[in-house]
């Protein structure tokens, strides 16, 4: 029976280098997806994923098996990405304020769900997506997430994640025309 | 079930939208990141994480030492400065100090009409109090200035202590309080009594009496105008005692001393 992703972790607090590059293994490809949907930009999102794994090699002395290993590690991403917006000077708004989201440019919904198909149109709409709608989204789909879990990583309530998730879902089940 | 379970079960069992994200691609890092991510990794596996208590080795004294050696010199420092703070207290900041002009400036002048006046108006036992500690400050103002604390210490036990002594077996002569002021102003008085101390026969000689009067304390020239009386020199007493009352009208002759410097 394989180890579990906290003990591999725990193992690698102790010094076992072997123990993180199966863990690396395991959650490379989410992690890097998740960052790459995130800010889009390929050349960014790599430095991100770096800096995140870089954290969390840095952090290894202060792990606690608390939660799972997944919620630890993007609760690191969700830090990082934070800071990347702040510097971009955008924001993670709530979804409790749904109507508050800042218009992004070029957001015209019925026109594209007109103009485009399919694959493209689920990607757009992702991509259109508020960013804590689109993080509980990737969450969820890249991490195995709960809702309670990705509260947990990206420090807000259930009730918002919740939110967050169900508009998301609808957004873009909208985008592929199964509303 | 709870509520967060069958949105999740609703939301997972969307095929549609579960293909139509994994449609999207299986983006994975690339190698270059993995082996560099893999390398920090196993830089980091030798050596400990950081540690959640307090540091040990090299850092865990040399802080403590830092910090008790910045104690110890603010400790010096302040003890250094009290200690120096009586000499110190009339004189002007040290670099101007240093400065010839500074010394002469810190010397008082020859005859200062105003200080026995002062000290007639003190309470003499305050006065005494009071006189014990400034009176080396008169004495500080040669060249020596330049003197460490210890030397310092050293002048306030030597000379000042001398001419209070002598001073308080002068005032057991004497019942009256005035003459104890005017002789406790003697020792505080910056009449530069330092080079007369040292050569009184040579201030003796002096063709200048009135100048050599100016220098004096009141007290000493009481003793002087004294001394010529005795020796029969009763013009040149007179002399002295009428110039010794127009430069100190506010002094009040004690009794036992105004029938020795009094002709009669």
């Amino acid at each position: 029976m394989a180890a579990g992703d906290e003990q591999l972790m725990l193992a690698y607090r102790e010094g076992d280098a072997g123990a993180f590059e199966e863990l690396y293994r395991r959650h490379k490809g989410g992690l890097f997806r998740f960052v790459l949907r995130s800010v889009r930009e390929r050349s960014v999102a790599e430095e991100l994923y770096q800096e995140i794994w870089m954290r969390a090699i840095e952090a290894r002395g202060r792990y606690e098996v608390q939660a799972k290993f997944t919620t630890w590690l993007y609760t690191i991403a969700h830090h990082r990405l934070v800071d990347h917006w702040r510097k971009k000077g955008l924001q993670v708004v709530s979804l409790d304020i749904e109507s508050e989201f800042p218009a992004h440019p070029g957001f015209e919904p019925q026109g594209i769900l007109q103009a485009k198909q399919g694959l493209e149109r689920f990607a757009r709409a992702l991509e259109l997506l508020p960013p804590a709608q689109r993080e509980a989204f990737l969450l969820h789909h890249e991490a195995d997430m709960s809702v309670a879990e990705i509260a947990r990583a990206t420090g807000s309530n259930e009730e918002a994640a919740k939110s967050r998730l169900r508009y998301a879902t609808a957004r873009l089940k909208e985008a592929l025309g199964d509303d | 079930m709870t509520e967060s379970d069958k949105e999740r079960a609703e939301r997972v069992g969307d095929p549609k939208l579960q293909s139509a994200y994994r449609a999207l691609g299986a983006e994975e890092p690339p190698r270059a990141l993995d082996e560099a991510v893999l390398a920090a990794s196993r830089r980091a596996a030798k050596v400990h994480p950081a540690p959640l208590v307090a540091p040990t080795g090299r850092r865990s004294w040399s802080v403590p030492l830092a910090a008790a050696a910045v104690l110890a010199l603010a400790v010096g420092v302040t003890v250094h400065m009290q200690i120096e703070q009586p000499g110190i207290d009339g004189l002007p900041p040290a670099g101007e100090r240093d400065r010839p002009e500074a010394v002469a400036r810190s010397s008082p002048p020859p005859a200062k009409a105003e200080k026995p006046a002062i000290a007639a108006a003190a309470p003499p036992a305050a006065m005494g109090e009071t006189r014990a500690k400034p009176a080396p400050k008169t004495e500080a103002p040669s060249p020596a200035r330049e003197m460490t604390a210890q030397s310092a210490e050293a002048d306030q036990g030597t000379r000042p202590e001398r001419e209070l002594r002598m001073a308080e077996e002068r005032a057991k002569s004497s019942s009256d309080r005035s003459l104890a002021g005017a002789r406790d102003m003697a020792t505080e008085a910056p009449a530069a009594p330092a080079p007369q101390a040292a050569a009184p026969a040579a201030l003796a000689k002096r063709a200048d009496a009135a100048g050599q009067a100016a220098a004096e304390s009141p007290e000493r020239e009481l003793e002087r105008i004294a001394d010529l009386r005795k020796q029969g020199r009763h013009d040149e007493a007179d002399k002295a005692l009428a110039e010794f009352r127009k430069r100190h009208p506010d002094i009040k002759i004690p009794a036992a001393m105004l029938e020795r410097v009094e002709r009669r």
